[in-house]
C-alpha cells in the first residue's frame, strides 16, 4: 500500500497516482468551512414542508384547509396545482410528485407548504386535514406475491429477470446432494449524517435552479425538466458539499427537488427544504429487504454442480430504481464461484411501504449474504471446512459466469482469499479447534499480525465497555466471506450514458506555466474522494503537479454529463474518459498555442464502448460488467453467552481493485463500507407496524459508534485492469458486500447456531437457540 | 431574554427564548455554521462544542444556561497555514470523508486529550463514542487522535469570562425564566407556580392540588431529556425554572455512614468520583455505561429519577443500593425510599411543588457485593433492552444476606425483583439455586415488546443477568 514516491512519470513529474496526498477538500472539512446546504445564507428563502399520508393505502377523497388559518401567509401545493405531469421521472413514471387519488405508503407526500418561518409552517401543515378512505394494504413480500390484493400492475411485480446456463435439472438430479436454504435481510437506512436537503430558486421565464446535497445532478435536472415541463437548459442543478450519500442521494433528491421547485414557483422565492432526521428516515429510500432461496447441487467433495436461486426484493410502493438494483443482485447471486449450471430468477415486488432505492452495494449485499451463507451451509452439511469449499469452487481466470461472461482478465478471487486467510490466522484458529459448527466455545485466538497484541482485543480495563465485560462468559468465533462487485453500470448502461468529460486549462498571469487545470464533470464528491482521485488522474496524465488541478463542484449549466456518481463507476469509467480528455487537451493546447491563441483551452472526451464486450438485454446474457473487483473478509466476533450480544472485535479485509489511485482513500472506503456492513449485520433494524416505521430516530435506528467498531486491517492487492485508468477498477461498493456473511459465519463458529436472517440481534439468536436444533444435514435432500 | 457569554473568546450577547438551542444560536444568530446538526436529539455528536471546557451537544443546551459561559467551536481552531494539531492529525491520517461529523469529532478529540493526553485505543473509542461517523469506520479517526496525542496541544482559546448574569424572572416572548441561586428561592418559585402562579399571589393552596396549575412551569436540570424534540409541551410560552445555578445541589459527600449525592450531580461525576467508585460501584458502573461523554457531562441524577423512565440506568443501581430520595418543597423535606418512589409508567410520588434535591445511600457493609449490567442497544449511546443491578452480603459460610436485585426496561417502571430476592435471602449459593433465581427473575417481571426488544428476550436476559450476578459476584 505504500506510495511509490520515487517513481516519476514520463514528464519528469513525481508520480501522483498511487500516492496519498491530503485530500483536496480536507482543510475546509476539518475547519468547518465547507458549506453544506444548511450553511448557505439565503435571506429571502422560505421553508418548505410536507404533509404526508398517515396510512399505508387509501383513497384520497379530499384535502381540507382550516378556514380559520390565514392562508395568505403561506403557499400550498397539492397534486391539482402541479405545473406539469404528476411524475418524478426515473426508470418509470409511476412515482407521483404528490399523491392524487390514492396514497400508497405511510409518509407519502400529499401536500406541500412553504412559509416564511418554521412556526408558520408547522401551523399551516397542522391546519390541513386529509380525508382518506383506508384500503387494504400489502405490507409484506409474501402478501405481494400471493397477489390477493393487487396494488401495482396486474400482479405486484415491479420487475422480473431470469438468468440461466446449462441444464440445471439434470445437474441437480446427478448431484450427490442438493442443499437448500432460505435467507432474509432487512432494511438498511443510509443514515448519512447530513440529511437530504436542497434549495430551489425560481428564475425568470419559469427557469429553476436547484442547489443541494445530491449525488447525481443530471438525474435531478432530467426529472425537473419532465415534471415542470421545462427544457433541460431551463433547469440548473448545482451540488454543494454533501455530507454522505451512500446511494441515499441518488434517486431521492429528484423527489425532493420537485417538491421544492413547485413550491418555489408558487411563492416566487427560493424555498429551502431540509428534512429533519425523522422525516428523512420515514420518507426516503432504504436498502431493499430480501428473501433469497437457494437449491445447490453438490458433490461429496464440495464441488458445486448446479444451482437454482430465487430472489425477491421488496421494492416498496413505486418502481424507483428497483429493476436495476434487482438486476445487479441477480447477476451477483452466484457469488465468486464457478456454477456450471444455474437458473436464477429475481423479482422485485410492490408493497405499500416507502419506495426502496439505491444503497451502496445496490442489491449485491442481499444476494451475496445468501450465497455466502449457502456455501457455509454446504460445508456444514458435508462436514467440510467452509474455506475448503470456497477454495474448491472459486472463480479463476477463464471461468464463465452464469450469464455467460468469460472472465478473461486476471481474477482476484484466489488472491484475496488466500491473503485474508494468511493475515487473519484463520487456518491456525480453525486448525486448533476443529471445523466450524462442531466446536464449543473457543478460548484460542488467531495469530497476531500487526503488533496490536497477541489477543485479538487485549484492551485495557479502563472504560465502560471493558468494565461491563470483565469476567464474562464469552464465546469467540471467526467467520470468512468471499465476494466480488462489477464495476460500472450493468450491461449496456455505460454505452447508453455515453459519459462526457472536459478538462480546461485556464492560463495564469504567466500564461500556461502557472495556469490551472479544471476537471469538469458531473461526478460528485460526497466524501468518497472522487474530487481528489480524479484530480490525481488528471495531474498524472497531464504531467503537472496536483496543486494545479482542481475539480469544481458540478453545475449542470457548466459541466458535461459524465454520468451519475453511482455503480462504483467514477474512478474506473469517468477516470478513463478523463485520461482521454487530458490527451485531447494536450493536443488542442499545442494547436492553439501554435496558432497564437492565448485564452483558456478545453480538452474533451466521450465514453468509448469497449470493443468485444456484448450484452443481450433480452436474453440477460453476455458481458454484464467491464471489470470485477474482488474481496475477502474475516471477522472475529465475541458473543456474550448471557446476553447473546455479538460484537465484531477484529476484522480483516483484503480487496483486489486493479490499482489504488489513492491508497489511503481506498482503504478508507474499505473501512467505512466494512463497518456499514457490520452495522447491517447486527445492529441496524427497522421494525414496522401497519406500514409505519418504528425506528425513525437516531435513538432507535442503531448504527455503530466507535466502540461498536472493530479495528479493521485492510490490504489492497493490485492486478491492473486494461480497461481502467492506469489499471484501476471500481471500489466504492465492494466493501459492503462481504461483512454480513462473514459476521454470520463467525456467529455460527462461536455458537453452533446458523443465522439465516439479518440483522443478527440477540432476540433472533435467542429464538434460534430456543428453536428446534439447526440440523443442517436435514436441509439436504438426496434426489 | 438577553444572554451574555463568550464564543471563541469573543464576548457575545443574544436575545433568545430560554429554551432556544445553543446550536441555533451559533448557526442562525451568530452565523457560525461549522457546528452541524445531524439529529437534534443528542445522538450523533455533529453539533458538539466545548462549554466551559466540557464536551456538550449544542442541540441539547438551552440558552438560559449560557449566561457567563465560555463556548469553543470549530471556528476557533487553527488556520490553513497553521492547522491545529488535531486537525492536522485528521488530515494526515486521511480521517476525513464527507466531513459532516468532523467538526464535532475534532472538538470531542480536544475534550478527550485535555482529560487524558495519552489515551490508549479503547479510551479513544470511548472518548469519541458520542460522535457518529457513517463514512470512515472510525479506523483512521482513531489513528488521527493517536497522532494528535503525540504532538503538544496548544490550549484552546480561553476567554475572559463574562460575568454571569443571574436571570431575573423576566417576560421574554411570553415566557418567564427563573434562575435562582439558592434552594429556598427555587422552592418558592415552585410553590408560587404550583399554587396558581404569581398573579394569584395566594400561595396557600394545598400542594396536592398542584397538578392542574403547575403545567406551565418546566424544571430544567441538564436538559438531556427536556431538550429533545417534543419533550416540552409549549417551549415558547411556558416558564422555566433552571436549577443549574442553585448552589449546593451538585456534589458527592459522606457524613458518617451516609453518602449523599446532590440532585444536580452529573452522570460524569458519578462515573469518576472516587467515593462513588469505592462505595457504590454498581452506581459507578451504571454511570459509565450511560450515554456517551457529552451526555454524561450534562445529564443529572435528579433528572434521571424525575423522568422516571423504565429504561433509565441509575434507578436499578440505586434500588439495589436501597437509596432514599430526598424531596423538598417550600413547606419542608421528606425522605422517600426509592422502592416506593416509582408508582407507575413515568409516575412517582413526587408532588409538583417538590424538587428532588438529593439521593442518600447508607454506606454498604464492606462485605457487600454489588454489580450493574446493561444489555443495551449498542456499546455507547445505548438504551437498555434490559438492565439488572444487584447487591448482597455474603458471609464466611457463603450465606446470602440483604439481597437486593433490581431491573430496568422490564416493567412499567424500574423495579425490585422481590420474589427472587426472597428466594435468595439466607440461602447458600449453589448451581441449582442460581438456576432457580434465573427462572424466577425471568418469570416475575412484566416486560413488553417495543422498538428495542421483545418479551422473550427481556425475560431471558433478566434471568441470565441475575444468574451472572450470583455466579460472578456472590461466591464466598
Ligand atoms: C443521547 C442520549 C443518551 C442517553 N443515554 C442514557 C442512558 O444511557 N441511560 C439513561 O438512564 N438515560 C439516558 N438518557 C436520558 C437522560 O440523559 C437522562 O434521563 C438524564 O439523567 C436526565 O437528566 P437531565 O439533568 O438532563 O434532565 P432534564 O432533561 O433537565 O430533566 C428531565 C426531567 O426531570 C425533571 N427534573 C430535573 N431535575 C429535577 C429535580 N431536581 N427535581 C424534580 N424534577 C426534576 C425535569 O423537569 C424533566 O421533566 C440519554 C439521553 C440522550 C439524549
Ligand atoms: S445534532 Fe445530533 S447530537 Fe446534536
Ligand atoms: S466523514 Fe462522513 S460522517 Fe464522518
Amino acid at each position: 500500500m505504500a506510495g511509490t514516491e520515487d517513481e516519476t512519470t514520463a514528464g519528469g513529474v513525481p508520480r501522483i497516482v498511487g500516492t496519498s496526498p491530503v485530500r483536496t477538500d480536507g482543510w475546509e472539512k476539518v475547519s468547518g468551512q465547507a458549506m453544506f446546504i444548511a450553511d448557505l445564507p439565503l435571506a429571502d428563502a422560505w421553508i418548505g414542508g410536507t404533509l404526508r399520508s398517515p396510512v399505508p393505502r387509501g383513497r384520497l377523497r379530499g384535502i381540507r384547509r382550516d378556514p380559520a388559518f390565514d392562508w395568505s401567509r403561506v403557499s400550498v401545493v397539492t397534486a391539482a396545482d402541479l405545473p406539469g405531469p404528476n411524475t418524478v421521472a426515473m426508470i418509470r413514471e409511476d412515482h407521483p410528485v404528490l399523491a392524487a387519488e390514492e396514497v400508497r405508503f405511510v409518509a407519502e407526500a400529499v401536500a406541500l407548504v412553504a412559509a416564511p418561518d418554521p412556526e408558520t409552517l408547522r401551523a399551516a401543515i397542522a391546519a390541513i386535514s386529509l380525508d382518506i378512505e383506508g384500503l387494504p394494504a400489502v405490507l409484506t413480500m409474501e402478501d405481494a406475491l400471493d397477489g390477493r390484493i393487487v396494488i401495482w400492475g396486474t400482479s405486484n411485480i415491479l420487475a422480473e429477470y431470469c438468468v440461466s446456463r446449462g441444464d440445471v435439472a439434470a445437474a441437480l438430479h446427478d448431484a450427490d446432494l442438493v442443499v437448500e436454504g432460505e435467507y432474509r435481510t432487512g432494511y438498511q437506512e443510509h443514515l448519512y449524517i447530513e440529511t437530504n436537503g436542497l434549495v430551489a430558486i425560481p428564475h425568470d421565464g419559469g427557469a429553476i435552479e436547484i442547489v443541494g446535497s445530491l449525488q447525481c445532478p443530471f438525474y435531478v435536472r432530467n426529472a425537473l425538466a419532465r415534471g415542470l415541463a421545462l427544457s433541460p437548459e431551463q433547469v440548473i442543478v448545482r451540488q454543494v458539499a454533501t455530507g454522505g450519500a451512500f446511494g441515499g442521494k441518488e434517486d431521492f433528491p429528484s423527489v425532493l427537488a420537485m417538491h421544492a421547485a413547485v413550491l418555489a414557483q408558487r411563492c416566487g422565492r427560493p424555498v429551502r427544504m431540509i428534512y429533519d432526521r425523522t422525516e428523512d428516515i420515514r420518507a426516503t429510500t432504504k436498502r431493499h429487504p430480501s428473501i433469497v432461496r437457494h437449491r445447490t447441487g453438490v458433490r461429496r467433495d464440495g464441488t458445486i454442480v448446479g444451482a437454482e436461486i430465487d430472489i425477491v426484493f421488496d421494492g416498496g410502493a413505486y418502481t424507483t430504481l428497483s429493476p436495476v438494483v434487482l438486476s445487479r443482485g441477480i447477476l451477483h447471486a452466484g457469488g465468486a464461484y464457478r456454477i456450471p449450471a444455474a437458473s436464477i430468477r429475481g423479482r422485485a415486488v410492490a408493497t405499500n411501504t416507502p419506495p426502496n432505492g439505491a444503497f451502496r452495494g445496490f442489491g449485491v449485499p442481499q444476494t451475496m449474504f445468501a450465497i455466502e451463507r449457502q456455501i457455509d451451509r454446504i460445508a456444514a452439511t458435508l462436514g467440510l471446512d467452509p474455506l475448503q469449499v470456497r477454495r474448491k469452487n472459486l472463480l479463476r481466470t477463464g471461468d464463465i459466469l452464469p450469464y455467460g461472461q468469460v472472465l478473461e482478465e486476471d481474477v482476484g478471487a484466489e488472491a484475496v482469499l488466500e491473503r485474508v486467510v494468511e493475515i487473519s490466522g484463520y487456518e491456525a484458529w480453525h486448525g486448533k479447534v476443529g471445523r466450524s459448527g462442531a466446536s464449543d466455545g473457543h478460548g484460542v485466538s488467531p495469530v497476531a499480525v500487526d503488533g496490536r497484541g497477541d489477543s485479538p482485543r487485549a484492551r485495557d480495563e479502563q472504560d465502560g465497555r471493558s468494565l461491563a465485560r470483565s469476567g464474562r462468559r464469552v464465546r469467540r468465533g471467526l467467520g470468512l466471506s468471499l465476494f466480488h462487485h462489477g464495476s460500472g453500470f450493468t450491461g449496456a448502461g455505460e454505452d447508453k450514458i455515453a459519459g462526457r468529460v472536459h478538462v480546461r486549462l485556464v492560463p495564469g498571469p504567466a500564461g500556461d506555466a502557472d495556469g490551472v487545470y479544471e476537471v469538469l464533470v458531473s461526478s460528485t464528491e460526497m466524501g468518497q474522494g472522487a474530487a481528489t482521485v480524479l484530480c490525481q488522474i488528471a495531474a498524472e496524465t497531464l504531467g503537472v503537479p496536483l496543486e494545479r488541478v482542481s475539480m469544481p463542484l458540478p453545475d449542470t449549466s457548466v459541466v458535461p454529463d459524465s454520468g451519475p456518481t453511482v455503480a462504483s463507476r467514477t474512478t474506473m469509467i469517468v477516470g478513463r474518459i478523463l485520461v482521454d480528455a487530458c490527451h485531447d487537451l494536450a493536443q488542442r493546447l499545442t494547436d492553439a498555442r501554435v496558432a497564437g491563441e492565448r485564452g483558456p483551452v478545453t480538452g474533451k472526451a466521450v465514453y468509448q464502448p469497449t470493443p468485444g464486450l456484448a450484452w443481450d438485454e433480452v436474453a440477460y446474457h453476455g458481458d454484464a460488467y467491464k471489470a470485477y473487483a474482488w474481496g475477502a473478509d474475516v471477522v472475529e466476533v465475541e458473543v456474550d453467552e448471557d446476553t447473546l450480544e455479538v460484537s465484531p472485535v477484529r476484522a480483516w479485509a483484503v480487496v483486489e481493485i486493479g490499482k489504488a489511485v489513492h491508497p489511503v482513500l481506498a482503504a478508507g472506503q474499505v473501512e467505512g463500507g466494512t463497518l456499514q456492513g457490520f452495522g447491517w449485520a447486527c445492529l441496524e433494524e427497522i421494525k414496522s407496524s401497519g406500514g409505519r416505521f418504528l425506528n425513525d430516530r437516531m435513538a432507535t435506528y442503531i448504527v455503530p459508534t466507535a466502540l461498536d467498531a472493530p479495528p479493521i486491517t485492510v490490504e489492497i492487492i493490485e492486478l491492473p485492469h486494461p480497461r481502467g485508468p492506469l489499471g484501476a477498477k471500481g471500489l466504492g461498493e465492494l466493501p459492503i458486500d462481504g461483512p454480513a456473511p462473514a459476521f454470520a459465519a463467525a456467529v455460527t463458529d462461536a455458537l453452533g447456531l446458523f443465522p439465516c436472517e439479518l440483522p443478527i440481534t440477540p432476540e433472533r439468536l435467542l429464538a434460534l437457540q430456543d428453536g428446534p436444533p439447526t440440523d443442517l444435514a436435514s436441509a439436504a435432500e438426496s434426489p | 431574554m438577553r444572554i451574555a457569554f463568550t464564543v471563541n473568546g469573543v464576548p457575545r450577547e443574544v436575545d433568545a427564548p430560554p429554551l432556544r438551542r445553543l446550536l441555533d444560536i451559533l448557526r442562525d444568530d451568530l452565523g457560525l455554521t461549522g457546528t452541524k446538526e445531524g439529529c437534534g436529539e443528542g445522538e450523533c455528536g455533529a453539533c458538539s462544542v466545548l462549554l466551559d471546557g466540557a464536551l456538550v451537544q449544542s442541540c441539547l443546551v438551552p440558552a438560559v444556561q449560557l449566561s457567563g459561559c465560555r463556548i469553543i467551536t470549530i471556528e476557533s481552531l487553527g488556520s490553513q497555514t497553521a492547522p491545529d494539531p488535531v486537525q492536522q492529525g485528521f488530515l494526515d491520517e486521511g480521517a476525513v470523508q464527507c466531513g459532516f461529523c468532523i467538526p464535532g469529532m475534532v472538538l470531542a478529540t480536544h475534550a478527550l486529550l485535555a482529560r487524558n493526553p495519552k489515551p490508549n485505543e479503547e479510551a479513544i473509542r470511548a472518548g469519541l463514542s458520542g460522535n457518529i461517523c457513517r463514512c470512515t469506520g472510525y479506523e483512521r479517526i482513531v489513528r488521527a487522535v493517536q497522532r494528535a496525542a503525540e504532538s503538544a496541544l496548544p490550549s484552546t482559546p480561553i476567554a475572559k469570562a463574562v460575568a454571569a448574569t443571574t436571570a431575573r424572572p423576566q417576560a421574554a416572548q411570553g415566557s418567564v425564566v427563573h434562575s435562582p441561586t439558592t434552594l429556598e428561592e427555587a422552592l418558592i418559585v415552585l410553590r408560587t407556580s404550583a399554587t396558581g402562579g404569581a398573579a394569584d399571589g395566594t400561595g396557600d393552596r394545598a400542594a396536592d392540588g398542584a397538578a392542574e396549575t403547575l403545567s406551565g412551569l418546566t424544571i430544567l436540570a441538564g436538559g438531556t431529556d427536556l431538550m429533545l424534540p417534543g419533550a416540552q409541551a409549549s417551549p415558547a410560552t411556558g416558564s422555566v425554572l433552571d436549577l443549574s445555578r442553585v448552589a449546593g445541589l451538585a456534589g458527592v459527600c459522606i457524613h458518617k455512614d451516609i453518602i449523599e449525592l446532590g440532585s444536580s450531580t452529573t452522570v460524569a461525576t458519578l462515573a469518576d468520583n472516587p467515593d462513588v467508585d469505592r462505595y457504590l460501584p454498581a452506581l459507578a458502573t451504571a454511570a459509565r455505561l450511560f450515554g456517551a461523554p457529552a451526555i454524561r457531562n450534562r445529564a443529572t441524577l435528579g433528572g434521571n429519577l424525575a423522568g422516571a423512565s423504565p429504561a433509565a440506568d441509575l434507578p436499578p443501581a440505586l434500588l439495589a443500593l436501597d437509596a432514599i430520595v430526598v424531596l423538598a418543597s417550600a413547606s419542608g423535606r421528606r425522605d422517600t425510599p426509592l422502592d416506593v418512589y416509582f408508582t407507575g409508567y413515568r409516575q412517582t410520588v413526587r408532588r409538583l411543588d417538590e424538587l428532588i434535591i438529593a439521593v442518600r445511600v447508607t454506606l454498604p457493609a464492606p462485605d457487600t457485593r454489588q454489580a450493574f449490567f446493561k444489555a443495551g442497544t449498542r456499546r455507547a449511546q445505548s438504551i437498555a433492552r434490559a438492565s439488572v443491578a444487584g447487591a448482597a452480603r455474603v458471609d464466611a459460610s457463603g450465606t446470602l444476606r440483604s439481597v437486593r436485585l433490581a431491573a430496568g426496561s422490564v416493567a412499567p417502571m424500574p423495579i425490585l425483583l422481590r420474589e427472587t430476592m426472597r428466594l435468595l435471602e439466607g440461602r447458600v449459593l449453589d448451581a441449582k439455586l442460581i438456576e432457580e433465581a434465573d427462572r424466577l427473575a425471568a418469570a416475575e417481571i412484566t416486560p413488553i415488546e417495543d422498538v428495542r426488544s421483545n418479551v422473550a428476550y427481556r425475560r431471558f436476559v433478566t434471568g441470565r443477568l441475575v444468574a451472572r450476578f450470583l455466579r460472578e459476584y456472590c461466591r464466598p
